[in-house]
């Protein structure tokens, strides 16, 4: 078979048994890793899907989504519209939250651990450390460890999404590029993701510690992480893809390539029919690997977002770049 | 002859316990060569109703309870699952929104209710605890787990989770004070196997998004039933690497299959 998804190889390394007290929290009352990497790896082939308000939010539960991200603009309003982008109203996530019973995500800017407070307080199932809002701190991810919520945050390589597991993330996406509708740059980072973690075990394997230590230090990581990651054969966290997924085939594309599932921004809202797009992506993010089932659900699906060529684009115009 | 496992494969936590079904067989292959040599099941992952109709038993997992409905329907898997657990009465177990998919009655469902697999007489609470924020580990005591001189402690990890609110009886109606029962067998059979003593009972205001908690109302929640071939826990076995609970279960699902060979 041609795949190489890898999430057949099953992350051991947040389990329950790790936990050294009775409750699962620590001793200031926040849950353990376990806990907060469980919930990712519950949405595990699922689809994620933005949401503006409490009728989007019905459609999407209708559909099937898993979660539900919980927004004020859709990446392509924000980057129609320009200006500052921050977090969403409370109003409009409580909304959101009220209308449905799956998870509640909403993004917070790059650095702002003020918006991460009040997410956290708003009851936020999951926070999205996100370059799609404009970046708060030009230095500093925000320090996630401390924080009761679990955070979710993109990356573009290895060495990217290993310096945000430290940090505390306990779930990560590929950055893509968000409201474009072109999977490109989401095919390039899960790529670049998959081809720095081959390169992690053919370091451990032909150089032991010496050699995990060097890559290390060459992609700005964690020894540790990347020796487990390496051990692994995968991320040690669930793995979702982001950032111009707009059709079914895209979806089972980015599952091929060994994501653990999938958020759709734009793509669905921004298209004709986004209650019978919303369906066949689900559809096709389970049954990524039939061709048979792909076929009828990419069938008859109305006009999908217009978007934009990545390739055409100014570097100054990509969100992927904010963030470090 | 036990010969698939199936676990559900159409969102949530399956590849976690398609590699505890791996570790607790060749657990048992060793510690119990005779008995296990000569059965050597498969592990399948289950999309579709062809995969399904080769299993002898199945593992529903943990993952989004409404997902997991919306694609069995949309998959044409309703019916084939209803048949497998409730007419054929082959070996089923459900974890969290596997717990869920198994109940004849679910509390706390998305507008409009949602599609249920049933098999269990029991009424679930979806969301008990509340939000991510109230998700917990705790250890439950299941003295089936207990080996001689054992732990029956196992690290229950309950995320988002339902708990089972009422046991019905056979017309509908409520089983009066199911959770104090003392002995396991209620009259439809519905066996109580764990509860979790003592944990403030939050009760849920409706479209506020908010909870109140009520202190003097302290619940013994049940996280662990059993009814005849469907087990349902309330806990993700699937997110620990303790292997007990996946032995018990196969060990089971063997009785089930091969009645002599337990005398």
């Amino acid at each position: 078979m041609a795949s190489t998804n890898s999430s057949t190889t099953v992350n051991n390394a947040t389990s329950a048994t790790s936990t050294n007290n009775m409750n699962g929290s620590h001793s200031n009352g926040v849950p353990t890793f376990a806990i907060k990497a469980g919930l990712a790896q519950m949405l595990k082939g699922g689809v994620i899907m933005d949401v503006t308000n409490a009728a989007q939010a019905r459609i999407a539960e209708e559909a099937g989504a898993c979660a539900v991200m919980a927004l004020e603009r859709v990446p392509a309003d924000i980057r129609a519209q320009g200006g500052v982008a921050r977090m969403s109203d409370p109003s409009v996530i409580q909304e959101i939250q009220a209308a449905v019973t799956i998870p509640v995500m909403a993004k917070a800017r790059i650095g702002h651990f003020v918006e991460c407070q009040i997410l956290e307080e708003l009851g936020v199932d999951y926070i999205d450390e996100s370059e799609v809002l404009t970046p708060a701190d030009e230095a500093f991810h925000v320090e996630k460890h401390g924080f009761k919520a679990p955070f979710v945050c993109g990356c573009r390589n290895l060495g990217e999404a290993l310096r945000r597991i430290a940090e505390g993330a306990a779930m990560i996406r590929t950055k893509g590029e968000a409201g474009t509708g072109d999977v490109v740059e989401a095919v390039k980072h899960i790529r670049t993701v998959n081809a720095d973690i081959a390169r992690a075990q053919a370091a451990l394997r032909h150089g032991g510690e010496g050699a995990i230590r060097a890559l290390a230090r060459e992609i700005g990581c964690d020894a540790a992480l990347l020796k487990q990651t390496a051990e692994l054969g995968r991320l040690p966290v669930v793995n979702f893809a982001a950032g111009g997924v707009a059709t079914p085939a895209d979806a089972a594309l980015m599952m091929q390539l060994g994501c653990d599932g999938v958020f759709v921004g734009s793509g669905i809202f921004k298209s004709g029919d986004a209650a019978k797009r919303a369906k066949a992506i689900v559809n096709a993010t389970t049954h990524f690997r039939d061709a048979k089932v792909l076929a009828e659900c990419s069938t008859g699906l109305g006009e999908a977002m217009v978007g934009i060529n990545v390739s055409s684009m100014p570097a100054t115009d990509k969100l992927a770049g904010r963030g470090w | 002859m036990v010969q698939t496992i199936g676990v559900l494969a159409l969102q949530g936590g399956f590849h976690e316990h398609l590699s505890l079904l791996h570790k607790a067989l060749a657990h048992l292959k060793a510690s119990q060569p005779a008995k296990w040599q000569q059965h050597n099941p498969n592990f399948i992952e289950v999309r579709n109703s062809e995969q399904l109709s080769r299993c002898d038993a199945l593992i529903i997992p943990g993952g989004e309870s409404t997902t997991i409905a919306f694609i069995a329907a949309q998959s044409g898997l309703l019916e084939p699952l209803r048949q497998f657990v409730k007419v054929d009465k082959k070996p089923t177990w459900g974890t969290c929104a596997g717990l869920i998919l198994l109940s004849e009655a679910a509390n706390a469902t998305k507008k409009g209710g949602q599609e249920l697999i049933g098999g269990l007489d029991v009424r679930v609470q979806r969301n008990h605890f509340g939000r991510q924020v109230e998700s917990f580990v705790a250890d439950v005591n299941l003295p089936f787990l207990a080996e001689e001189g054992g732990s029956a402690l196992y690290p229950g990890v309950f995320i988002r989770a339902p708990i089972v609110q009422e046991i019905l009886s056979s017309n509908g109606s409520q089983v009066p004070d199911a959770s104090s029962a003392t002995t396991p067998d209620s009259a439809n059979g519905v066996q109580v196997l764990a509860v979790l003593p003592n944990r403030t009972k939050r009760v849920h205001v409706a479209n506020g998004g908010g909870e109140e908690t009520d202190a003097d109302n302290k619940a013994n929640d049940i996280v662990a039933v059993r009814q005849g071939n469907v087990l349902g826990t309330s806990f993700h076995p699937e997110l620990t690497d303790d292997i007990r609970m996946h032995v018990w279960w196969l060990e089971e699902v063997l009785k089930a299959h091969s009645p002599a060979a337990t005398q």
